[in-house]
């Protein structure tokens, strides 16, 4: 018998737990032609802002070891231009829909969850709380303002709330303020603060900032899920670095109720159902009948 | 549109041309004669992390050929591989718009490793043009066999002299370029800079091919972005191939 993938996170079925990470699928419709959409856990959609953003100038990718290190700058069409154009094609897949939001203050995210608040279409909503690429500070670095702005968009929707933490040093006090707030779950992390140096022959020493992902990250990731799961009470979407099955389960069995996958997708998306269907294999082969016997296990020891 | 595949691809071939240029042949699973030069491949190499995007050269069938720089450690390392299979997503990207080359007098103005998608357009157009062809030195000279046969009228630059008009190719078009014309160009992005100036002074229309750094090649990690008018464009997406009219300066 096939092993059980049902995962429940907050309050949403999910038929598996992998889901795309934001920014790393587009809007969430345009790999149809290349990969069964269906077949994922759920979508998490590129990060959407009140206005449209065009974001960062080049350059903007750069590769290094084991990773890759973006500076994108939330580029998006914009609330009510994803509403109107793009919304109506992802559902169709019948899978969860997960919009991920960013907004410089507590107003501009009231705004976007207003409008959000007209689609009965949206399983839940990320709160972007940490992209690396702007000019205004990381908003987790202000704990004052994480829990102004959950506190204050809780009181506004019914709309299941995700808030997605920076890898900080205090990630776990970031944690505790957001589920004082109120707040329905947790990403843990985005991308980490990094900077390269591109050293040519014209000694010009030129200096890209950003954000690193990919498996360079993924076992501080994973200690970070660890030790947050252990001190709150709501479910974690575990992330960083996921490039396989077995990696997934790394996440799940730390803590995760979810996974999501970003550069690995990037690189292929066809990974995405790679990794689904590796952790299938997996809890087969080690007799594991559903997927919820792992998660978190390794902190019940 | 052709559809695009990921799948892994067998090597046939994976031969030194020069000093810096390769030639890459592949034996892909159907054939893909729908390709449209412009078109490109990210190919994965064994133990590089992120695909490389690489211009088609030619599609005879199920045979696709690529042509490449070794530029960095991605392309020095599909240098070493000489057998087994590598994982190809493509054909991605626009190409150049045929129907509208095709009956006009076509100039190509073309840059080093700029050759590769130009050899596969000259493969599909039936007449004859002109071909503006700049590099370092002659040993960068690639095979220009397809453009010979064609009867195309080729001018040739060196940096170094070493054979043609010594200097930059884009010297030579301040004068032998007027709005009868229709550009076709692919090169490094100084060169396409000073093309799109005098194309604009000028008044003349054509298409350009950008080579920029991708992670994915399908529009979803916007690492590619530039500037179109006012709005912003992906290269791997919305181009590589572009209208001239299209594009803003200084990219």
């Amino acid at each position: 018998m096939n092993p059980n993938l049902n995962v429940d996170f907050v309050g949403i079925k999910f038929n598996n737990p992998v889901i795309v990470s934001s920014g790393t699928f587009g809007y969430g419709f345009e790999l149809e032609d290349l990969i069964d959409i269906c077949k994922l856990g759920g979508i998490i959609t590129k990060t959407i802002t009140l206005e449209p953003r065009h974001g960062n100038p080049q350059p903007r990718i750069a590769e290094v070891s084991s990773g890759i290190v973006n500076n994108i700058g939330l580029q998006n069409v914009g609330i009510v231009k994803f509403v109107e154009k793009y919304l109506k094609k992802i559902i169709k897949f019948d899978i969860p829909v997960i919009v991920s939001i960013s907004g410089k203050n507590v107003c501009e995210y009231i705004k976007i969850i207003e409008i959000l608040n007209k689609q009965d279409c949206i399983s839940a909503v990320e709160l972007n709380l940490s992209c690396p690429n702007l000019n205004e500070s990381i908003i987790c670095n202000d704990l004052d303002l994480v829990y102004n702005i959950i506190t204050g968009i809780k009181q506004k929707t019914k709309i299941p709330l995700i808030a997605k933490l920076s890898p900080s040093y205090n990630i776990l006090e970031i944690a505790l303020i957001a589920q004082k707030a109120g707040v329905d779950g947790l990403t843990i992390a985005n991308t980490y603060p990094a900077m390269v140096v591109n050293v040519d022959i014209y000694k010009k020493f030129n200096v890209m900032f950003g954000g690193l992902s990919g498996p360079s990250i993924k076992p501080i990731s994973i200690r970070y899920v660890y030790d947050v799961y252990k001190k709150v009470d709501i479910p974690i979407i575990g992330c960083g670095g996921i490039m396989n099955g077995n990696d997934a389960i790394e996440f799940l069995a730390s803590g995760s109720k979810l996974v999501s996958v970003g550069t690995a997708c990037l690189i292929s998306p066809n990974n995405l159902i790679n990794i689904i269907e590796e952790i299938e294999l997996i809890l087969k082969k080690n007799k594991i009948k559903s997927i919820n016997e792992i998660i978190g296990i390794c902190n019940k020891k | 549109m052709p559809k695009a595949f990921d799948k892994n691809c067998e090597i046939i071939s994976n031969d030194m041309i020069n000093r810096n240029y390769f030639r890459l042949k592949v034996k892909t699973y159907s054939a893909l004669n729908h390709c449209i030069p412009g078109q490109f491949f990210m190919i994965g190499i064994p133990d590089v992390f992120l695909r490389r995007p690489i211009g088609i050269y030619n599609v005879e069938n199920d045979v696709l050929t690529f042509l490449y720089k070794l530029v960095g450690y991605g392309t020095k390392k599909l240098s070493t591989i000489k057998t087994g299979q590598l994982s190809l997503l493509g054909p991605l990207g626009n190409g150049y718009d045929l129907k509208k080359i095709e009956n006009l007098k076509y100039v190509a103005v073309v840059g080093g490793v700029g050759i590769a998608p130009i050899n596969f357009l000259a493969n599909k157009l039936k007449n004859k043009g002109i071909l503006y062809y700049g590099v370092r030195s002659k040993h960068d000279i690639l095979d220009l066999n397809i453009f010979k046969k064609k009867n195309w009228e080729i001018i040739i630059s060196t940096e170094d002299g070493s054979e043609g008009y010594k200097g930059y190719i884009t010297d030579l078009l301040q004068y032998n370029f007027d709005s009868k014309h229709i550009l076709i160009s692919s090169g490094p992005n100084l060169m396409l800079n000073k093309i799109l100036k005098i194309a604009v002074e000028k008044h003349i229309s054509g298409f350009i091919s950008f080579d920029v750094k991708m992670a994915c090649g399908l529009g979803n990690c916007q690492g590619c972005a530039i500037r179109v008018k006012d709005e912003i464009k992906m290269v791997c997406k919305d181009g590589p191939v572009f209208k001239i009219d299209d594009i803003s300066f200084n990219l």
